[in-house]
């Protein structure tokens, strides 16, 4: 009886421990830039972001490669790409942070939760810590985060040529939508 | 007519038509047509991905923003959302199988969605970049 009872308690820790230590992960987030001036309005869509959050420690990461950024001009894509980012030489952008709050979050039902995302983002080699809000919904056993910021292009090395500042805008509204699934 | 003024209108129409010409083929030019660009290098799948996890410095000069003609055996074949991914598989790692991640054109996402996994496949597609785990090909086809 005592090692049934043994057998039973182990495999209810081995539960636990798999569900606390639970990461989830996708390699098809979307990362949206919004840039508004009187001139025009750009918008630039990735599809084909790696993202990963550790549901125990709160580690939240993701990854960008830069040239899957979709322009709906040819010409701001490639100009993006040659000129502001440098893709050629500065291929991804990272962000590798925390969710504080992950303690409060019961990813075994469904719920919403308003969280804190802060941490470092790399872009063009210069890292900038960034602390911003988001929502994370729990629905059916995955984890969808969103996150909307404001990124400053000067502050990541980014130089707009003065014959296009009037095109885009100083502050990019930045989105970032995650559908994480257990690993 | 005056000479002046015919000279008006001729630099006029000049500027119209230059302003015409760079408005639809510079500003409003449209996107490659990854279907119909012939592929600047032609290889496998495994010696693409290899390329990258070898030397990725190397790799992303070389192959980073060219269409890619590469052939190879289907891993899977995913459908998330409006996407649909081939996917070829060479190792293991954090995000579960790693290999090359080919993004199919609308019009070609019937066939691949019919692919089986081994199946030979000869996809052409634009390369990306490497995510740390895979090597993305964007706006693919079946040439």
């Amino acid at each position: 009886m005592k090692v049934y009872r043994f057998l039973f308690l182990a495999g209810l820790l081995f539960c636990i421990s798999e569900s606390i230590a639970q990461t989830f992960i996708t390699r098809n987030g979307t990362i949206r830039f919004f840039s508004e001036t009187p001139l025009e309005n750009i918008e630039a869509v990735n599809r084909q972001v790696s993202s990963a959050l550790d549901a125990e420690t709160g580690e939240f990461v993701f990854r960008v490669v830069m040239r899957s950024f979709s322009f709906e001009k040819a010409l701001m894509q490639q100009h993006f790409n040659d000129n502001f980012v440098e893709s050629h030489n500065y291929p991804n952008a990272t962000f590798q942070g925390q969710i504080p709050e992950i303690g409060e979050i019961n990813f075994n039902s469904d719920g919403e939760y308003e969280v804190t995302v802060e941490g470092e983002l790399t872009m063009k080699d210069v890292t900038r810590f960034i602390s911003e809000q988001g929502i994370l919904r729990i629905t059916g056993g995955n984890v969808m985060g969103e996150s909307i910021f404001i990124v400053r292009p000067e502050e990541y090395n980014i130089t707009i040529p003065s014959r296009y500042a009037r095109n885009i805008a100083q502050e990019i509204e930045v989105t970032v939508n995650v559908n994480l699934t257990p690993r | 007519m005056k000479t002046w003024i015919k000279f008006l209108i001729a630099a006029a129409l000049v500027f119209l038509t230059a302003g015409v010409f760079v408005y639809i083929f510079v500003y409003n030019k449209p996107h490659k047509d990854y279907e119909k660009a012939s592929p600047d290098f032609e290889l496998t799948a495994e010696e693409l991905y290899q390329a990258f996890i070898a030397d990725r410095s190397e790799a992303e000069s070389l192959y980073n923003g060219k269409v890619l003609q590469i052939t190879g055996q289907v891993d899977e074949v995913e459908k998330i959302d409006d996407l649909v991914i081939v996917m070829f598989a060479f190792s293991e790692g954090f995000f579960g199988k790693e290999g090359i991640r080919s993004t199919m054109l609308e019009n070609h996402h019937e066939e691949a969605l019919n692919l089986q996994p081994g199946d030979d496949v000869l996809i052409k597609g634009f390369c990306a970049g490497f995510s740390d785990s895979d090597v993305i090909l964007e706006h693919c086809s079946f040439p």
